[in-house]
């Protein structure tokens, strides 16, 4: 029998298990992977439901086991629907099985040939002329098709598509034909993503290429269960296909990771500042030092994907500057960095004050250390935290953060490849203001000096993507904490019953981005509901919510509309709002946590509005 | 664990039912849950749990707990 090389993980927690999938899950035989999903149900149930539906033309029931196995690691109950085989349009109505399981999300495992027919023909010969015509043909499709699916559904759907099983028709010379078959397939991915994209909300294209560019073809396809049984995985692939779908399954059951925090010594470069100097560190062209250089390029990568970058290390802060500022192969410079703690404190209460620094819970956080000691510290007493602890040999370290789940992203707006900026700029103004106290100047004379102006978008279709972002990610300053999909952010700027206005800010030291949303919702011709109002913490502090506020309660009035309601809905994190409405004029009705104004019993007094020029644009009229 | 123990304890485990289930005289045939589409992962389970590979044409005559295990009592002589 073979020797099994897995067998320490039998008794491992489900933590354990997690942190270190990317190195084992691999060589798991299926009756291992059966026997631990069953143990870690059993001894740690998971607490997230997720039910996912396949449409599929090859097999793919037989990725349950996987599918299972990496769901309960992340802690996830997964229920699984395979329709029937075949491209099945009876599947999008409503009396379906799919739609009977009401799924999450729906997975489209298509082949090339599923689109377009004439992919399928062994005569065509595809031609650089006849491109273009039969690429938008086969977009149209794939849209229609999944039109039909998301007229009863508002789960996310995951388009996938099987790659080549044969090398290109040219072989070696693919490259340099003009008929090339990989230029063209990445050409159709690229128009059918993007076509995705501007079509629907919540889709996602999911380019089953990259794992096999990861794995390669001979390791990706098992012919004899293709050609048998039309199941074209491997184990190998059939572990990391699933692996990376329920990482997409991870990243919307959990909170989003917001915040990078990194320890530095052994983390960014190998060695000990302290004891090694500038000259002594591993970093710069040569083994170890470039895996160091390698892993921070890669933390740059996550910067640009919206995460925001900080420093968490127990050392003399001018020794880690001297490092940031002048090493010559150090990657990540001062300005990376959102903000660090760089000193002997516990690492506890560094990341507690990272958190209260940048506004951003605990939960927001992924810790990232060489030191099994922090590690284990950060667990038991910041459970909130997720903890990756580096690998102890440097050439495990630039690949380290791949196997994240909650490090991949299903959208990216321009605000998230702007974070770290965008905080940077909140450094400055908060130095700003505190120069402006010191020399004896009031609030308004401080907000006044920023030179805000503030842009409200009403009913615009341009930024859903970020709109939904600030629904499901903002939780201090968000009067009713509920969270709203694209499609439903989408479906709100297109009623007659709804408003949707969002505000960007700018002043002195730049542009905020989208960070303020509010929704209406249209009771009588005289009367509306505020049915969220929410800011990003970026912008606490500049009476932006009161700018915006004033500004769209004007905006109603001048409709003739004079009944206001609103409901604040208390949750652990929003008490910074739990007054706004009491603040603003509005009066407690006798149902805790419900308000009403009347604007023409109690018209707006100009003289609140802060010193913030405010310009309107209604998109959607 | 003789061979025969080992190719029940995999069967059961793949079609995720106990292994006081199955026996010597469990086939495809009898045996619920063991269908065309459970088999291809018996296959695949059976390949990694005894090291060995199988070629397709085996696939359809290993359909039964006294075929696998004669099987692989002849791949693996040293075993028997």
């Amino acid at each position: 029998m073979k020797k099994n090389p897995n067998h320490h993980f039998a008794t491992q927690t489900r933590r354990a298990l997690k942190e270190q999938a990317s190195n084992w899950s691999k060589n798991l035989s299926l009756p291992e992977t059966h026997a631990l999903t069953k143990r870690l149900s059993e001894t740690e149930p998971p607490e997230k439901e997720f039910r996912l539906g396949v449409i599929h033309t090859y097999t793919s029931d037989l990725l349950d086991p996987w599918l299972h196995f990496h769901a309960v690691t992340q802690g996830i109950n997964l229920k699984t629907y395979h329709a029937p085989y075949g491209l099945n349009l009876m599947e999008s109505q409503k009396d379906s099985g799919l739609y009977a399981h009401a799924p999450d999300m729906i997975l489209f495992m298509l082949t090339l040939d599923d689109i377009h027919p004439e992919f399928s023909n062994p005569d065509s010969g595809l031609h650089l002329h006849q491109e273009d015509d039969l690429f938008q043909d086969a977009v149209k499709r794939v849209l229609e098709i999944l039109a039909m699916f998301r007229a009863n559904t508002s789960a996310r759907i995951v388009l996938t598509l099987l790659p080549p099983i044969m090398p290109p028709a040219l072989g070696i010379y693919d490259a340099q034909s003009r008929h090339s078959e990989n230029l063209w397939r990445t050409s159709l991915k690229k128009q059918l993503a993007g076509a995705l994209n501007n079509a629907f909300e919540s889709t996602l294209f999911f380019d089953m290429d990259q794992i096999l560019a990861d794995i390669g073809r001979f390791h990706f396809f098992d012919f004899r269960f293709w050609y048998a049984s039309r199941f074209p995985f491997t184990p190998l692939a059939a572990n990391e296909f699933a692996r990376r779908l329920v990482n997409l399954m991870a990243i919307s059951v959990y909170p989003r990771a917001k915040v990078i925090a990194l320890d530095a010594d052994n983390t960014l470069w190998g060695g000990i500042i302290g004891e090694d100097g500038i000259n002594g560190i591993a970093l710069g062209p040569e083994y170890p030092g470039n895996t160091y250089v390698a892993f921070q390029r890669r933390l740059l990568d996550l910067q640009k994907r919206g995460f925001i970058l900080a420093l968490c290390s127990k050392n003399n802060t001018e020794d880690v500057h001297e490092i940031l500022d002048n090493h010559p192969h150090q990657i990540l410079r001062r300005h990376h960095f959102a903000a660090e703690r760089i000193n002997w404190l516990p690492k506890v209460d560094n990341l507690v004050a990272l958190s209260d620094e940048l506004n951003l819970g605990l939960e927001a956080f992924i810790f990232v250390d060489d030191s099994s000691h922090e590690c284990d510290i950060i667990r038991s007493r910041l459970p909130q935290i997720e903890v990756i602890q580096t690998p102890s040999k440097p050439i495990d370290i630039p690949m380290c953060l791949e196997q994240v789940a909650r490090l991949e992203i299903l959208s990216l707006t321009e605000e998230d490849a702007l974070k770290t900026q965008l905080y940077a700029q909140e450094k400055q103004r908060k130095q700003f203001r505190q120069n402006a106290s010191a020399l004896g100047g009031d609030l308004n004379s401080y907000l006044a000096s920023l030179k805000m102006k503030m842009r409200i978008e009403i009913d615009s279709r341009k930024n859903i993507a970020r709109l939904a972002q600030l629904t499901q990610k903002t939780n201090q300053f968000n009067v009713t904490t509920r969270r709203y999909s694209e499609q439903q952010i989408l479906d709100f700027t297109e009623s007659n019953q709804w408003t949707v206005s969002s505000f960007t800010l700018s002043d002195i030291f730049g542009n905020s981005g989208i960070v303020g949303l509010a929704l209406f919702h249209k009771l009588t011709d005289k009367a509306i509901d505020i049915d969220n109002f929410l800011m990003s913490c970026r912008v606490i502090g500049r009476s932006a919510e009161s700018a915006f506020l004033y500004a769209m309660l004007d905006y109603f009035a001048r409709m003739g509309i004079t009944q206001i309601t609103a409901t604040y809905i208390p949750t652990q994190k929003n008490n910074l709002v739990a007054d706004f409405f009491n603040r603003h004029g509005f009066t407690p009705e006798n149902e805790t946590g419900h308000y009403k104004r009347n604007l023409s019993a109690s018209p707006l007094d100009r003289n609140l509005f802060p010193p913030i020029e405010i310009e309107i644009e209604n998109t959607g009229a | 664990m003789s061979v025969l123990e080992q190719v029940i304890h995999v069967v059961a485990e793949t079609l995720n039912v106990s292994p006081s289930t199955i026996t010597r005289e469990s086939t495809a045939e009898n045996t619920n849950g063991w269908d065309s589409l459970a088999h291809v992962n018996l296959m695949i389970a059976i390949e990694q749990t005894f090291d060995i590979a199988l070629d397709v044409e085996d696939f359809a005559k290993l359909n039964s707990i006294q075929s696998i295990t004669k099987f692989i009592e002849k791949m693996q002589p040293d075993q028997a």
